[in-house]
């Protein structure tokens, strides 16, 4: 019986949003297709704090998951940084069996951000892609470090929320599914509102493959 | 009611998953460091001020206008000394480049760095002693060929390596084109005395009278010394390719200027007189000959209009102020007179390609212009004289040959000054012949160390320019002029034309300085930053410090830079200083991970005192 984990790791306010979207858009995808998933986010964190480190939750499951009352995921198999220079500094990879897959938003190759992944000897891929790039998002989340730092807050976050996926989300989910087979790709494609970039995204990955997965 | 010895359950103790204590608590900070939010981390870096990149020498001129801002003017005067051997004759007679590249001047009006340099000066000439001592004494014997500029600059900045330098000079006053080629009312003998005193003071020997090719010739230099700089300078006079020049009343412009400066001139200046030529020295020339008595003075140049004349346009402005006439578009074909000069003959003529020795385009079809003069001045120019020179270290220039470290082939010989950089595109000018010679100088000291050569480069991104600034905190402030004597006044006197700043003018216009690229310790990055992250051991002493691990990346400190020093680099640059953020959030699994653990175990411990 398959278990999965996945935590996002993103932005406080300035990239909610796109982390919000990828648990939810999953566990959706996932529940289409039979199978049992919880997707939730952290409060713990405080993630009304501009730029702060937030954490989202996703489990899937063939079985009914019965850990019903924790918010937090001990062991993710999957970690998702929506922001690149969240690779520095916190042990996102805590808890995480051999086997994992981590996925960061950038521009660098994964031979460059390697260097700053703690424990990867536990991971089975590192995937790198350069979301904003793909979804085409300039004025806010495109090169975070030379733009400077949004300070938009939530405005305008009723507008964009009609949509799944609409920026730079759509790129992550695309990868996350696509080297993890989480869920399959024909199932979540008709949620995502970018789904231009989530194409693009599919052929532009930069995968790094590092320690086989033991059987 | 002492809690000492009661036994509490320590299930009780246990600290619950995320409570964290609060950032006024003791230590209660260190759990939150907030540097990981950071997407850019600034960085303090110095750039190049363009006033330093443009300056001949590379004088650290922010850094002394800092000090002088400051009031520590002896620190300022010592920073100065370091390129610069005689701040006192460039505070006069430099055409300041610098002034040329100061961002200041695209915003307001460029900084008097040249007043300022001259207050500095003057102030190192007051001392009793210098502060610049000569270096220990090493053994090694260098001959400097030359006191002008360049020779100067080499001779000072070998001593201050520690060599014993001998300066040879033709004349029978030491300077060179500092005393022969600048005229009194810019230059006074005595400021150049006294600077040329501060060498001998520092252990230089000046052996007045002595020719190259003479006294001396090159086995000479080549046996009795360990190595040798000519900084021989451009000596002999150009002439303007006319009929005629031989007569009498016709004068060249450097020996005229030249015997002026050494005293021995018996020249005598009709009413009317032409200078031909449209340079520095022509200008100077012109202005010389009113305090030589003459009544009317015409400046004849090829250039068909002021701007396109070669000379520092303020000179060129002081000059006409003074009263000279200019006369475009004409070039003198003959010198009319029977044994002496009584009129010239001018043809309409066109100025084509660079300033030194470039074709001159003379109709000679037109019917030529009759102008009556008492003296003609010639001042087209100089060129080497270097009949002693070995053939294979002369170009096709008439200079002579050396690589790009000043030095001819593989000898103990370097060549620095106008004899080398006439026909280079640099200016031929007193600070551009300094930095030659100092250059020289380090070169030639690596030389007879054995160190190898590097060439030297300036990488051009650091060069700061005015829109990486933040012009906010630089109210306009217009310039502080230095006083001049009157236009009337001047014409007939010796007496310096320009005057010099008072120690408050030197501050005031210190005070305007950007101080471009380049931290001057304002502390507004300190006042700023809404985190206290950026720590400074005392005030205003430019030695701050970021805490990384509390620097949320916010921008604010490099926004509000004045001077741009700060850079905002991007935080995945450095692989170097990541910091591992421990909060509380992040170590502890919650109360179900690693805590459940130890509460399934409580009942096996025993129990702790308290």
């Amino acid at each position: 019986m398959s278990y999965t984990e996945l935590t996002v790791w993103t932005r406080g306010i300035i990239m909610d949003k796109e982390g919000r979207d990828i648990v939810n858009s999953i566990s959706a995808a996932a529940r289409l297709e039979g199978k049992f998933a919880q997707a939730m986010e952290n409060y713990v964190d405080n993630p009304d704090r501009t730029n702060a480190p937030t954490r989202k939750y996703c489990r899937v499951s063939d079985g009914v998951i019965e850990n019903a009352l924790t918010y937090e995921n001990d062991h993710p198999n999957i970690v998702v940084l929506v922001e690149e220079t969240m690779v520095k500094g916190w042990d996102y990879m805590r808890g995480m069996p051999s086997g994992g897959t981590l996925v960061i938003n950038t521009h660098y190759t994964p031979e460059y951000m390697i260097r700053f992944v703690p424990g990867p000897e536990r991971l089975a891929q590192l995937v790198c892609v350069d979301a904003a790039h793909l979804a085409d998002h300039k004025w806010l989340y495109y090169r975070l470090a030379e733009l400077g730092l949004d300070r938009l807050s939530t405005e305008g976050a009723a507008e964009r929320n009609k949509a799944i996926a609409p920026d730079i989300a759509a790129p992550l989910i695309a990868a996350v599914v696509k080297t993890t087979g989480i869920v399959k790709v024909e199932t979540i494609e008709p949620m995502i509102a970018n789904k231009k970039a989530f194409q693009m995204a599919l052929d532009e990955l930069h995968i790094m493959p590092l320690n086989p997965v033991a059987a | 009611m002492s809690t000492k010895g009661t036994r509490i359950p320590d299930r009780l103790m246990i600290t619950f998953a995320g409570i964290t204590p609060a950032p006024s608590q003791e230590k209660g900070q260190d759990l939150f460091p907030t540097g990981n939010w950071r997407a850019i981390r600034p960085v303090y870096r110095d750039k190049l001020p363009p006033c330093n990149n443009a300056c001949g020498t590379n004088e650290k001129i922010q850094g002394y206008l800092d000090l002088v801002k400051r009031g520590k003017y002896l620190d300022a005067y010592a920073l100065i000394k370091e390129d610069m051997p005689f701040p006192s004759v460039t505070g006069r007679v430099c055409y300041h480049p610098c002034e040329q590249a100061c961002n200041r001047g695209q915003y307001d009006e460029a900084i008097s760095i040249r007043a300022v340099e001259r207050f500095l000066g003057d102030l190192g000439q007051a001392l009793a002693r210098d502060v610049v001592k000569a270096g220990v004494l090493n053994g090694k014997k260098i001959a400097v060929v030359g006191s002008g500029p360049a020779g100067h600059s080499a001779a000072y900045q070998l001593a201050r390596l520690g060599y014993k330098v001998t300066i040879l000079e033709k004349s029978p006053k030491a300077g060179g084109l500092n005393r022969g080629g600048i005229p009194d009312w810019v230059l006074p003998q005595h400021v150049l005395d006294r600077e040329i005193e501060r060498l001998v003071e520092m252990g230089v020997t000046i052996k007045t009278n002595v020719e190259v090719g003479k006294d001396v010739n090159w086995d000479d230099l080549k046996k009795n010394y360990d190595a040798c700089v000519l900084a021989v300078g451009l000596i002999e006079p150009n002439s303007a390719r006319a009929e005629g020049e031989d007569k009498e009343g016709v004068h060249f412009g450097l020996p005229f200027l030249r015997d002026i400066g050494m005293g021995t001139s018996k020249v005598k200046l009709g009413a009317r007189v032409a200078v031909i030529g449209g340079g520095n020295t022509a200008i100077d020339c012109a202005r010389e000959a009113l305090r030589q008595g003459a009544v009317e003075v015409t400046m004849i140049t090829v250039e068909s209009k002021p701007d396109e004349m070669p000379c520092v346009s303020e000179d060129l402005h002081d000059m006409l102020e003074e009263g000279v006439e200019l006369l475009h578009g004409r070039a003198m074909t003959a010198v009319l007179g029977n044994g002496r000069v009584e009129a010239l003959h001018l043809h309409p003529a066109r100025f084509s390609g660079a300033i030194n020795a470039s074709p001159i385009n003379i109709n000679r079809e037109a019917a030529p212009e009759r102008f009556a003069v008492d003296n003609v001045i010639i001042a087209v120019g100089q060129r080497a004289s270097l009949g002693w020179l070995p053939d294979e270290f002369k170009n096709e220039r008439g200079t002579v040959k050396i690589d790009k470290f000043g030095r001819l082939g593989d000898t103990n010989f370097f060549a620095a000054g106008d004899v080398v950089q006439l026909g280079t595109g640099q200016p031929l000018m007193v600070v551009n012949a300094v930095g030659d010679g100092k250059r020289v100088a380090f070169n030639l000291d690596k030389v007879l160390r054995g160190e190898p050569l590097q060439p030297r480069s300036v990488p051009v991104d650091v060069i700061f320019d005015l829109n990486r600034m933040n012009m906010t905190y630089f109210p306009h402030f217009p310039r502080v002029q230095q006083a001049m004597l009157p236009s009337a006044s001047r014409r007939r006197t010796q007496e310096e034309v320009i005057q010099a700043f008072s120690e408050e003018q030197a501050v005031e216009e210190a005070s305007r300085c950007f101080s471009c690229g380049t931290c001057n310790a304002c502390d507004n990055c300190y006042l700023v930053c809404p985190e206290p992250c950026i720590v400074r051991p005392e005030r205003s002493n430019g030695m701050y410090k970021i805490l990384v691990n509390y620097c949320k990346g916010c921008r604010v400190c490099i926004e509000e830079c004045p001077t741009g020093c700060l850079e905002g680099v991007p935080e995945l640059d450095f692989d170097t200083g990541v910091t591992r953020m421990d909060t509380a959030f992040a170590v502890t699994p919650g109360l179900h991970g690693r805590q459940a653990e130890q509460l399934r175990h409580l009942a096996d411990q025993p129990a702790k005192d308290i």
